[in-house]
C-alpha cells in the first residue's frame, strides 16, 4: 500500500515516529480532504474529462430480477399460440423486430445487439441469478467473484477516489437470492450496495462533526493501526487498513449520488420512477469513472398476469434504456460504456391459467449495447413457438466471454487463488465474435 | 460437457502418502491435550529449525482468552486481576473461570451456529443454547441435528439445519460432508475428482443417496421410505448409485426399487394428514439419513467425523487449521501435523466427543500463548504455529467488545461480584447484536470491507456508545482533569493494556487541540482506538 | 325470504385450445358468440348434441369483449378494433378503429341501441349500435397510476334502463356516466382492489375487473380481488363490493373467505337479490351471493379460470367461458 506515507511510531531510531510529519498532517487535514475532492473537480475540465471518458471503459448492467419475458421484449412471437397478445414492431434496423412494448428501443436498434439464444439450464431464482451474475456455476471449493467485482478489478483504478462497484437493488424480493459478491477477489472489490435510498449508507459525515475533526481522528486511527501492524502479518489486517483508507474517497463521491446536481431537464428525461432515477445515477457514476454499476429492477416474476405485468414494466425499461443510451451517446460515452440487459432467466412460452408465464432458462434473451458491440444485430434464433434454441445456442460462459472481450479484457486471463490459476472463463469458452465490433 | 476447469489447472500434487500412524507410535493417550499439542508442534519446529516466538505478555493473553472463550474483550479490572495475580496456575484458573460463565455458552453457540449454518438462512441458536449449556457430546449434536426432531423439548429447534437445506439435496449433501466430515466432494458431482483420487463420482452420489430421500413438506422436514439416486458417468453411462460413505463403505438400504402404487399412495396420505394437522410428517420406517449417521460414527468409519471437528476447533483457536482449507481433508492435502491431528481425534473419541475439554486443552498449550509479533526478518510459515495468528473479531465479538470498551469501568460491578458482573457483560453482548448484524452476516469467512469502515466512520450507530453521559467512558474521561489519566483510562479500557510514553505524549497533543471542547476530544480519541486495527483483531 | 339451498350441476362442457375471454348470448336462442386468445370470434349452438363452433372471422389480437345488440354481435379486441357481426348471415358487417390501445370490455344496453367499449387508452367510448357512429367519448380515468406506470381501464356496464354507464379502472376508480348528457353522474372509489407493492416487488396487480348494475338500477356491484401479498400470483381473495351508487355508500362487502383470484364477471339474476360472480386463478370459481342475507349462498370450485359468464333465458342455466373451456351449468334451488 502507500509506502510513501509511512509514519513511524516507536522508540527505536529505525521506527522513530515522524511526529513533525504527523502533526503537520493533522493540521493539513482539511486541506488534504479538499484535495481528494479535486478528482471530481477534474471532471469539470472538458479536455481531461473527455480523455477519461474515451479511455476508461465501464459497464451499466440493467438487471431484470425475477426474470423478464423474452417474448414481451426482445424475441416476440406474434401470432404463435405462445406469443401472447403483443405485436412485434419493426426497428430502425431492417429485419429486426421487437415487442411493441419497446417503441423507443426500436428506434435505437443500431446501438444494440440482441442475443436470442441463451440456454442456461437453471430455472431456479437463486441458482440462475448466481449463474448469470458470475458467469459460471458455483464451485463449493472456490467462491467466484461476480461480473461487477471482476470489472472493478479489471477496469478500476487501484487508488480510485470513486467506488468501483456500485449495485442498486431496492426491492426486497430476490435480493438475497444472488448477493453481490467479490468472491475470492476479496473485500477490496466488494460492491457498494444501495438498497434503501439513492444515497449510499454512511457516506455523509455525521452531523456535528467537523471536517477537520473527522479527518484528524482518521489520521490518528491510521497511525495507531500502522503501529500495531508492525511485526504482524494477516490479509485481514491489510483489508482493514485498505477499507479505512478508502473512506475519504468514497465520501467525496457523495455528489455523484445526488440527483439535485443534475439539470431538471435531464431528470425529466429519465422520468420519475425509481428505476429511471437509478439509471441516471448510474450514468453519473459511469461518467466519473466508476467501472461497474448494476441497476437491479425487481421483480419480473410474472407467474400470474404476465401481460399486465409486462405492460406495466416493459415501457419503463424501454424508456429508461433508450434515455440512457441517448444520454451516453450525447456525452460521447457510448463507445466506452457497455449497457447490458440480463436476468436470471426468461419466461415460459406457454401461458398458464393465471395468464402468467413461469421460469424458463432454455431459450431466452439478453442484450448488449455500446462499447465494443456491433449494434443493430441479432445473434441466435429460437423456434416458432419460442420453446428451444435452433441456432447459435450459448450459455452464461459465452455471454461473459463476449462481455469481457467487448471491453478489451482477455476472457482467458488467469487469476491466481493460492497456487491455483483461475481463468476468467472456463478454458475453451468462445466469445460470440459476430456481435463484437 | 466441457473439460472441467480443475483438470486443466496443471497443478501437480504429489501424493504425500500421509498414512495413519499406528496408535502405539502416538504419544500415550493419557497425556494432557496441551502437552500433546506442544509435543508435536515443538517437534516440527525443531525439525524445521525454527525458534518459536516469545510468550505473549499477560495482558495480551487475558485479552486473547477472553475473546476466544467469551466473545468479548476483558474489562480493565479483569486484565489487572490477571496481570497482578501471582498464583502459579493463574492461567488454568482463568480458563476454567471463563468457561464456567454464561459468556462461554453464548460465544460457543454463536460460533457453532456460524459453522453449521454458514451461507444459509435460519439459525440453530435455540437448540444450541441448550446443547452447549449441557455440553452435549458432539456426536450427540450431530445425531440430533441430522434427525431434526423438534417435538422433543430438549431438541427443539434442531431441525433448522435440515430445514434450511431440505429443498436442495445437492446442497444438503455438500454441506453435511463439509461441515461434519471436513470433506468437500461437490467437484465429484460431475466427474471423478481430478485432483483427489479419494473422491469419485460414486462417493458424491453415494453420500447423496443417504440424503436424497429428505425433502421439505410444508416447512417440515420429511423423509421418504424409498428412493435411489441415478447419475450419469462422464462416459454418459446411467448408473444407480450405491449407498456409500466417504470411506468407501457400502450399505444395503431398503426401498431402492421403484415403489408400488400403494406405497406411494400411503406416503401421500401420511403427508396429507400431517399437513392438515400442521405437524411434522411421521418418520419413515427406515431412515436413510439415520443410517448415514449410524455409519459415520462406527469405530471403523468415524475418523472423518472426529478429525473434522478437531480441525475446525483448532482453526477457530489458532487461526489456521491443521488441514487447510477446512473442507479439504483428503490424502492429497495432508495436515501440517498429521500425528497431532490423529492424537487429538483419538483423544476426542476416547472422551466422548467432549468439545469443552478439547477447547480447554488447546488454549492451555504453550503454542496458543505466543506473541503474534515476529520482529526478525523472515516470518515463519503460519502452519508451524511459531507465532500467534492475527484474527479479525467476528461481528459478534466486535460489537460486544465495543460496548465493554466504551463503558466507564467505575460503573461496572467489581470483579469479586462475579455473577453481577457477568450479568452486566452479557447485557452488553446482547446490546451489540444489532450492530453486529449491520457489520456482516455471521459466517466463518466474512471479510472486512469499506462498508464497515464507512459504518464506523459515519453512522450514528456508535453515537450511544460514545455519548458523554451516564455510564459511558467518554463521560468519565470528560470529567477528569489530568490528561495523562484520561489517556491511561482510555487505552486500558479499549486496548486492554497500558499506554506507552509515546502514546501518552501523542494523545496528549491530540487532546490539547480540543481544550475548548474536552468531551469531543475524548470522544474522538476513543473512536480512534475503537476503530484501530489493534482493537479490531484478536492478536 | 326463506332460506333455500342452491346447488350447481354441470350440464355439458366443451374443450377449447384457446383461452376464452368473452362470451355473449343471443336472447331467445341457444346460440352463443365467444372469442379469446386465438383472435377468432366464434358462433356456437350449445343446444346441439355435439356443439361445433363456427368461426365468424378474426381480429388481430386477443378477443376480450363481446356484446349482442339486436341480432348483431360486437366484438372488441386488444387490436383496438370493434367489429360488428351479423349473426343471421354470419358475416362481418363493419370494423371501427375504436381505441389506440387494448380494448378490455364491451357492453350493450338492454334495448340494443347502444354499445360501449373501454380500453387502456383510458377512454370509454359509446357507439350507436346500428351505425357504429361514436356518440360519446368519456374521459374520467387517469392514464398513469400514482406510481407513474400506465393504468388500465378494465370494465364497463350499462344500467338496465340504458341511461347510465359505469366504467372501472386499475386503481379502483369508478365513474358512472349519464348518457343523456355525457357527464359523470357519480364516482366511487374501491382502492382495496388495487395493490401496489412498493417494497418487495415494485409493481402492481389487481384492478376493477367487473361491474354490474342491479335490476332496479340503484346498486352497482364491483368485482376484483383484495390486497395481495405476493403480487406475482393471483393470491388476493376474490372480492365484491356493492354500492348504492347515487349516495356513494357501500351496502355490501364480500371480502372472500374461500377463493383467491380475480372476479372477472358479475351478473345479477333477474330477481335482483342474487348476484353471480365468477373468476379464478390457476383454476376458477363461481359464487352466488344473497343480497338480502348478505351472504354467499354458493361457492363452487370450477376446474378452469373463468373469464366470462352469461345467464341464459332460463335464469337457472349458467354458461361459463375461460381457460380452454366452455361449460353449461344448471343452478338448482
Amino acid at each position: 500500500m502507500s509506502e510513501t506515507r509511512r509514519e513511524r511510531f516507536c522508540g527505536s531510531p529505525e521506527h522513530a515516529l515522524d511526529r513533525r510529519r504527523f502533526l503537520g498532517t493533522l493540521a493539513a487535514g482539511a486541506a488534504a480532504f479538499a484535495a481528494d475532492m479535486t478528482v471530481l473537480e477534474v471532471l469539470k475540465q472538458p479536455v481531461i474529462a473527455q480523455e477519461l471518458k474515451s479511455q476508461q471503459k465501464r459497464v451499466i448492467l440493467l438487471w431484470l430480477a425475477g426474470g423478464s419475458s423474452q417474448l414481451e421484449t426482445w424475441d416476440p412471437k406474434p401470432g404463435a399460440s405462445t406469443g401472447g397478445p403483443f405485436r412485434a414492431i419493426p426497428t430502425s434496423v431492417p429485419g429486426i423486430h421487437i415487442s411493441e412494448l419497446m417503441p423507443k428501443m426500436a428506434q435505437r436498434m443500431e446501438h444494440t445487439t440482441i442475443i436470442r439464444s441463451l440456454n442456461t439450464k437453471n430455472g431456479d431464482h437463486g441458482g440462475g441469478a448466481r449463474l448469470m451474475m458470475r458467469g459460471r456455476m458455483d464451485d463449493p471449493s472456490l467462491r467466484y467473484p461476480d461480473l461487477g467485482a471482476v470489472l472493478a478489478r479489471e477496469l478500476g483504478q487501484a487508488h480510485s477516489a470513486v467506488p468501483d462497484y456500485v449495485s442498486f437493488y431496492s426491492a426486497t424480493e430476490g435480493r438475497d437470492f444472488a448477493p453481490d459478491t467479490a468472491g475470492f477477489l476479496g473485500s477490496r472489490y466488494a460492491p457498494m450496495e444501495l438498497t434503501k435510498t439513492l444515497m449510499p449508507e454512511n457516506i455523509r459525515r455525521p452531523e456535528g462533526l467537523s471536517e477537520l475533526d473527522h479527518a484528524q481522528r482518521a489520521e490518528l486511527r491510521e497511525l495507531m493501526s500502522k503501529r500495531f501492524a508492525r511485526g504482524r502479518v494477516s490479509t485481514d489486517l491489510g483489508a482493514h487498513n485498505e477499507a479505512y483508507q478508502r473512506v475519504r474517497g468514497l465520501m467525496a463521491s457523495e455528489k455523484l449520488f445526488d440527483l439535485a446536481q443534475e439539470p431538471q431537464k435531464i431528470r425529466d428525461e429519465y422520468g420519475p420512477t425509481q428505476f429511471g432515477e437509478q439509471a441516471l445515477i448510474a450514468r453519473r457514476l459511469a461518467e466519473a469513472g466508476v467501472p461497474f454499476v448494476r441497476v437491479g429492477r425487481a421483480w419480473w416474476d410474472s407467474h400470474g398476469q404476465n401481460f399486465e405485468t409486462h405492460q406495466e414494466m416493459v415501457p419503463e425499461l424501454d424508456h429508461v434504456m433508450a434515455t440512457l443510451l441517448d444520454d451516453l451517446k450525447r456525452r460521447g460515452m457510448l463507445d466506452s460504456t457497455l449497457v447490458i440487459t440480463l436476468a436470471e432467466f426468461g419466461r415460459t412460452p406457454s401461458i398458464n391459467p393465471s395468464l402468467g408465464r413461469d421460469h424458463f432458462a432454455s431459450a431466452w434473451s439478453a442484450t448488449l449495447s455500446g462499447c465494443g458491440i456491433k449494434g443493430g444485430s441479432v445473434y441466435g434464433k429460437t423456434d416458432a413457438l419460442g420453446q428451444s434454441v435452433v441456432d447459435g445456442e450459448v450459455g452464461a460462459a459465452e455471454l461473459f466471454a463476449t462481455i469481457y472481450k467487448a471491453l478489451g479484457i482477455n476472457p482467458q486471463k488467469n487469476y491466481r487463488v493460492g497456487s491455483r490459476p483461475v481463468p476468467l472463463t472456463e478454458p475453451g469458452t468462445e466469445p460470440i465474435e459476430t456481435v463484437l465490433a | 460437457m466441457r473439460t472441467p476447469l480443475h483438470a486443466l489447472l496443471g497443478i501437480v500434487i504429489l501424493a504425500t502418502g500421509a498414512r495413519a500412524t499406528p496408535a502405539d507410535e502416538l504419544l500415550p493417550a493419557d497425556r494432557p491435550i496441551e502437552a500433546a499439542v506442544d509435543h508435536y508442534v515443538d517437534a516440527k519446529l525443531t525439525k524445521e529449525g525454527v525458534h518459536a516466538a516469545a510468550d505473549a505478555d499477560d495482558a495480551t493473553l487475558v485479552r486473547r482468552l477472553t475473546l476466544d472463550l467469551q466473545g468479548r474483550i476483558p474489562t480493565d479490572a479483569e486484565v489487572r486481576a490477571f496481570v497482578l495475580s501471582t498464583e502459579a496456575d493463574k492461567r488454568a484458573r482463568l480458563v476454567d473461570r471463563l468457561m464456567a460463565s454464561p459468556g462461554f455458552v453464548r460465544h460457543q453457540v454463536d460460533t457453532t451456529d456460524a459453522m453449521l449454518m454458514a451461507g444459509s438462512r435460519g439459525s440453530l441458536n435455540d437448540y444450541l443454547s441448550r446443547a452447549v449449556r449441557e455440553n452435549r457430546p458432539w456426536d450427540q449434536v450431530f445425531r440430533e441435528v441430522m434427525q431434526g426432531n423438534d417435538s422433543d423439548p430438549a431438541r427443539k429447534g434442531s431441525s433448522d439445519f435440515l430445514k434450511a437445506r431440505a429443498r436442495d439435496t445437492d446442497r444438503l449433501t455438500s454441506d453435511v460432508s463439509s461441515v461434519f466430515f471436513g470433506v468437500n466432494i461437490s467437484c465429484a458431482k460431475c466427474h471423478d475428482h481430478p485432483k483427489v483420487r479419494d473422491w469419485k463420482q460414486e462417493h458424491y452420489y453415494g453420500m447423496k443417496s443417504f440424503l436424497d430421500r429428505t425433502f421439505d413438506s410444508d416447512n417440515f422436514v420429511a423423509e421418504r421410505d424409498f428412493g435411489a439416486v441415478k447419475f450419469k458417468t462422464t462416459e454418459g453411462e446411467e448408473r444407480k448409485a450405491r449407498f456409500m460413505f466417504l470411506t468407501g463403505r457400502v450399505v444395503d438400504v431398503p426401498g431402492i426399487e421403484e415403489p408400488s402404487k400403494e406405497a406411494k399412495q400411503e406416503e401421500k396420505k401420511r403427508l396429507e394428514e400431517a399437513r392438515k394437522k400442521k405437524e411434522p410428517p411421521a418418520p419413515p420406517k427406515f431412515s436413510a439419513r439415520g443410517k448415514l449417521v449410524e455409519i459415520a460414527l462406527e469405530p471403523t468409519e468415524r475418523a472423518f467425523f472426529a478429525k473434522a471437528i478437531v480441525n475446525r476447533l483448532w482453526n477457530r483457536v489458532f487461526g489456521v487449521g491443521l488441514v487447510m482449507p477446512l473442507d479439504q481433508m483428503h490424502s492429497e492435502n495432508p495436515p501440517s501435523h498429521p500425528e497431532l491431528l490423529q492424537w487429538l481425534a483419538r483423544d476426542t473419541i476416547d472422551h466422548q466427543y467432549d468439545l469443552h475439554r478439547l477447547i480447554r486443552g488447546l488454549v492451555l498449550s504453550r503454542a496458543y500463548a505466543r506473541t503474534s509479533r515476529w520482529e526478525s526478518a523472515e516470518r515463519p510459515d503460519p502452519r508451524l504455529f511459531a507465532t500467534a495468528s492475527v484474527r479479525p473479531l467476528t461481528p459478534f465479538q466486535l460489537a460486544a467488545s465495543m460496548w465493554v470498551a466504551s463503558t466507564d469501568p467505575a460503573s461496572l460491578p467489581e470483579v469479586a461480584k462475579r455473577d453481577e458482573l457477568d450479568r452486566k457483560l452479557e447485557e452488553f453482548a446482547g446490546r451489540g447484536r444489532s450492530l453486529a448484524s449491520t457489520i456482516a452476516r455471521p459466517g466463518e469467512d466474512y471479510q472486512i470491507g469499506a462498508s464497515e469502515a464507512l459504518l464506523m466512520s459515519n453512522s450514528d450507530r456508535l453515537k450511544d456508545m460514545l455519548a458523554d453521559g451516564g455510564d459511558r467512558l467518554v463521560a468519565r474521561m470528560a470529567k477528569m482533569s489530568d490528561r495523562r489519566e484520561k489517556i491511561e483510562l482510555a487505552v486500558r479500557n479499549v486496548l486492554s493494556r497500558a499506554p506507552d510514553e509515546e502514546e501518552i505524549s501523542l494523545f496528549g497533543e491530540y487532546l490539547a487541540r480540543y481544550e475548548d471542547r474536552p468531551a469531543e476530544g475524548c470522544r474522538q480519541l476513543v473512536w480512534a482506538l475503537l476503530t484501530s486495527a489493534e482493537f479490531r483483531f484478536n492478536y | 325470504m326463506a332460506d333455500t339451498r342452491e346447488t350447481l350441476k354441470l350440464v355439458k362442457d366443451l374443450s377449447r385450445k384457446e383461452i376464452v375471454f368473452a362470451l355473449a348470448h343471443l336472447p331467445g336462442s341457444s346460440r352463443f358468440v365467444f372469442g379469446g386468445s386465438d383472435s377468432m370470434v366464434y358462433d356456437v349452438d350449445l343446444a346441439s348434441a355435439k356443439p361445433e363452433p363456427r368461426s365468424l372471422g378474426s381480429h388481430d389480437s386477443y378477443v376480450t369483449g363481446l356484446a349482442i345488440a339486436q341480432r348483431r354481435a360486437i366484438s372488441g379486441s386488444y387490436d383496438g378494433r370493434l367489429i360488428w357481426w351479423d349473426l343471421d348471415y354470419q358475416e362481418r358487417l363493419f370494423t371501427v378503429e375504436a381505441h389506440a390501445r387494448w380494448i378490455r370490455d364491451v357492453a350493450a344496453s338492454s334495448d340494443g341501441k347502444t354499445v360501449a367499449s373501454v380500453a387502456d387508452d383510458m377512454v370509454c367510448r359509446v357507439w350507436d349500435a346500428e351505425t357504429g357512429e361514436k356518440r360519446f367519448e368519456l374521459r374520467g380515468h387517469e392514464a398513469v397510476t400514482p406510481h407513474h406506470f400506465p393504468s388500465m381501464l378494465y370494465a364497463c356496464a350499462f344500467s338496465p334502463d340504458g341511461r347510465y354507464l359505469a366504467s372501472g379502472d386499475k386503481v379502483g376508480h369508478v365513474v358512472i356516466w349519464d348518457l343523456t348528457t355525457g357527464q359523470a353522474a357519480g364516482t366511487l372509489e374501491v382502492p382495496t382492489m388495487y395493490t401496489w407493492d412498493p417494497s418487495q416487488r415494485r409493481h402492481s396487480i389487481g384492478g376493477i375487473r367487473s361491474l354490474a348494475f342491479s335490476p332496479d338500477g340503484n346498486r352497482l356491484a364491483i368485482g376484483g380481488m383484495g390486497k395481495v401479498g405476493n403480487i406475482d400470483h393471483l393470491e388476493g381473495l376474490a372480492r365484491v363490493e356493492i354500492f348504492d351508487w347515487r349516495k356513494a355508500e357501500r351496502s355490501h362487502e364480500y371480502a372472500g373467505d374461500t377463493f383467491k383470484g380475480l372476479v372477472e364477471r358479475l351478473v345479477f339474476l333477474a330477481s335482483g337479490d342474487r348476484l353471480l360472480a365468477v373468476g379464478g386463478t390457476n383454476d376458477g370459481f363461481l359464487m352466488l351471493f344473497d343480497l338480502s342475507q348478505k351472504s354467499a349462498k354458493l361457492q363452487e370450485k370450477i376446474g378452469f379460470h373463468v373469464h366470462d359468464a352469461v345467464v341464459g333465458d332460463a335464469s337457472n342455466s349458467i354458461f361459463l367461458a375461460g381457460h380452454g373451456k366452455l361449460a353449461e351449468y344448471e343452478l338448482k334451488v
